[in-house]
């Protein structure tokens, strides 16, 4: 135990030492801020896999490692859509995850919001249409290109997005 | 004989069906008029998956099977198209009405079932879960999937193969450098070229750093999923450093697009990070191996016994916690560069947890090994129509892709997802756990939907 607390120390906190991107601190504050704003300190968010490669899956996973824990910003990921406000959607929606996704969009409370991640969400990416593939067609309001976008990406994305309610 | 894989092609004049088997492959006539053939199911279990999808794809009926349900054909998929016969090139499908899918269930008195899925809580690939309940424990498991299909093998045909390859940079993307240096080799035998030792080098490396931040990721996920957060925080955060170094030395934190005919591979970046990785893993095992109440958990927890996982022809971590000597990379290549197979014994969670760790160890020491600064020419020739194979030990398992070049087109590919034979045979493991313990064990298998579903 004393191990642990000794290398614990050692470590320190890395979320905030952001020597290597002050960038991104900046944007942290600024999230923190909207989401005090408009979302009451508490943004939540149902991620939902239509068909990825599971790469945008990963760093989604990646914001809440101690180097981003997105979490302190008031964001999280929630397990039912009914306690969320924005569906987080990857993936060139498949046939067979087209109702099932679309399930999810209808059980959020209104308002909601749906942001698509990652390039095939948006025109299917480096993919090509076949029989399988549906395509999103669920009302989209906020795009975070990449393949995938990085974590770093994710939060810039999530502030533009936050960003809109200013006008 | 261990069955690698089971699948069809449409040969314009009848159907063909490929047994892959680790010593032998058998071919099989398929009359068009009257597609059926004898299963290998009772055999080989792992061939129910591959039987089904043929049956969805080509319409070919297999006697004496026992499952005949859809796989990739889900509720609203019209069961009267078949796909991956050449004279199907629909872009655009119909829904089709609603059709109950009957799950195995076992029912009985205070018997009941707890559907998961397919979306789940977390942020997780899509796949269904269907459990049979006595109270807490475990009576039966069914395990669904393709809820992911996109038809890849669909999208592959009539195409350029060096065109395709951005498509298998993303079939699945925590394998992503397994896939491409799997059609890369298929490239190289198709294009008559053999690949130097020095590029084999740098892929091979790329190749464990993708296998380390897999692990590593696995080593935070899953006593996190006992309840042990600490050790996520620290794992998540080493495999963001490795992802970062991934970045740095390839330009992209999965690799995707990076396995090319010429490559470079930064030493100074990566040396430093695996002397440090090596000491952070060093002192991790030392840590989480003095923490019982974590290892009451993993202990007993999810156990593949090795005659199963034989009878299922598992493969990868999987196979390896069980003690069965299973790993591509055993050959005299890899062991120049000091690989060592890591081996458990009684394919628990606790093995499966050990094999990382100690795979992890090993990768390290590969690398350093591999690093070269020597650049060798490699171009392709022309592609020469034919048939195609390769196998490559992907961070989960043994991947194995097959492709057949016809005029210089891709005429029909493959791929058997190391995770599509070790989900078939997930469901074995769970027979003496409670429900609690099935994400721990799912943790420990840490399965691809995407390259399952393709």
């Amino acid at each position: 135990m004393l191990r642990f607390w000794q290398k614990r120390i050692k470590t320190g906190i890395v979320t905030e030492n952001l020597e290597f991107d002050k960038e991104l601190q900046n944007i942290q504050k600024e999230i923190k801020d909207k989401v005090k704003k408009y979302f009451a300190g508490s943004l939540a968010i149902r991620m939902v896999d239509s068909g990825s490669c599971n790469a945008c899956e990963a760093e989604c996973n990646a914001l809440s490692n101690p180097y981003y824990d997105l979490e302190r910003l008031g964001i999280h990921f929630v397990a039912s859509p009914r306690h969320a406000d924005v569906m987080l959607l990857s993936g060139v929606m498949t046939l067979n995850m087209y109702h099932h996704a679309k399930d999810v969009y209808n059980q959020i409370p209104s308002p909601k919001w749906l942001i698509t991640l990652g390039d095939c969400a948006k025109d299917l990416g480096v993919f090509e249409k076949t029989y399988a593939i549906k395509g999103v067609d669920l009302p989209v309001d906020f795009h975070i290109p990449g393949c995938p976008p990085s974590p770093k990406e994710i939060i810039k994305g999530l502030l533009e997005f936050l960003r809109g309610f200013e006008k | 004989m261990r069955l690698i894989a089971r699948f069809a092609k449409d040969k314009k004049d009848f159907f063909e069906v490929i047994d892959v088997f680790d010593k032998e492959i058998k071919r099989y006539k398929v009359d068009k008029n009257n597609p059926v053939l004898e299963t290998i199911t009772t055999k080989y279990p792992s061939a129910i998956w591959m039987e089904r999808i043929i049956k969805d794809e080509f319409g070919i009926e297999f006697t004496g099977s026992f499952d005949n349900r859809p796989a990739i054909k889900h509720e609203r998929f019209p069961k009267d198209i078949f796909p991956l016969r050449k004279d199907f090139n629909d872009k655009e499908i119909n829904f089709a009405p609603f059709e109950e899918y009957h799950y195995e269930e076992i029912s009985g008195d205070g018997v009941f079932v707890v559907p998961v899925g397919p979306v789940h809580a977390g942020i997780i690939e899509p796949g269904h879960f269907q459990f049979s309940q006595a109270g807490e424990e475990i009576l039966h498991l069914e395990v669904r999937h393709f809820y992911k299909h996109r038809g890849i093998e669909k999208m592959a045909e009539g195409k350029n193969p060096l065109e395709f390859r951005k498509i298998v940079s993303r079939i699945s993307g925590n394998e992503s450098v397994a896939y491409q240096i799997a059609f890369f080799e298929i490239l190289a035998k198709a294009g008559g070229g053999v690949i130097p030792e020095s590029l084999k080098r740098k892929q091979a490396i790329l190749l464990e750093m993708e296998r380390i931040i897999h692990h590593l990721t696995d080593l935070g996920f899953i006593p996190n999923d006992a309840g042990f957060g600490a050790a996520l925080s620290f794992m998540s955060k080493l495999s963001e450093d490795a992802r970062r170094i991934m970045a740095k030395i390839t330009g992209h934190r999965f690799g995707f697009d990076v396995i090319k005919e010429n490559m470079q591979i930064n030493r100074k970046i990566l040396n430093p990070f695996l002397d440090n990785l090596k000491k952070e893993l060093e002192f991790f095992e030392d840590w989480i191996i003095d923490i019982p109440s974590l290892w009451d958990r993993f202990d007993t927890t999810g156990a593949l016994s090795k005659q199963k996982a034989i009878k299922y022809g598992v493969v990868g971590v999987g196979a390896r916690a069980s003690g069965i000597k299973m790993d591509v990379r055993d050959n005299i290549f890899y062991e120049k560069y000091g690989f060592k197979i890591q081996l458990g014994k009684k394919g628990e969670v606790a093995d499966r947890f050990k094999v990382r760790i100690k795979e992890v160890f090993n990768s390290i020491e590969m690398i350093q090994n591999m690093i070269t600064e020597k650049n060798e020419e490699f171009e392709f020739g022309e592609f020469e129509d034919g048939e195609y194979m390769s196998f490559v030990e992907s961070s989960i398992g043994e991947l194995f892709m097959y492709m057949e070049i016809k005029d210089s087109l891709i005429e029909r590919f493959y791929v058997r997802d190391p995770s599509f034979i070790n989900w078939q045979a997930f469901h074995t493991t769970i027979y003496k756990d409670i429900i609690a313990d099935f994400p721990l064990i799912n943790k420990s298998f840490d399965l691809s939907y995407a390259g399952n579903d393709l």
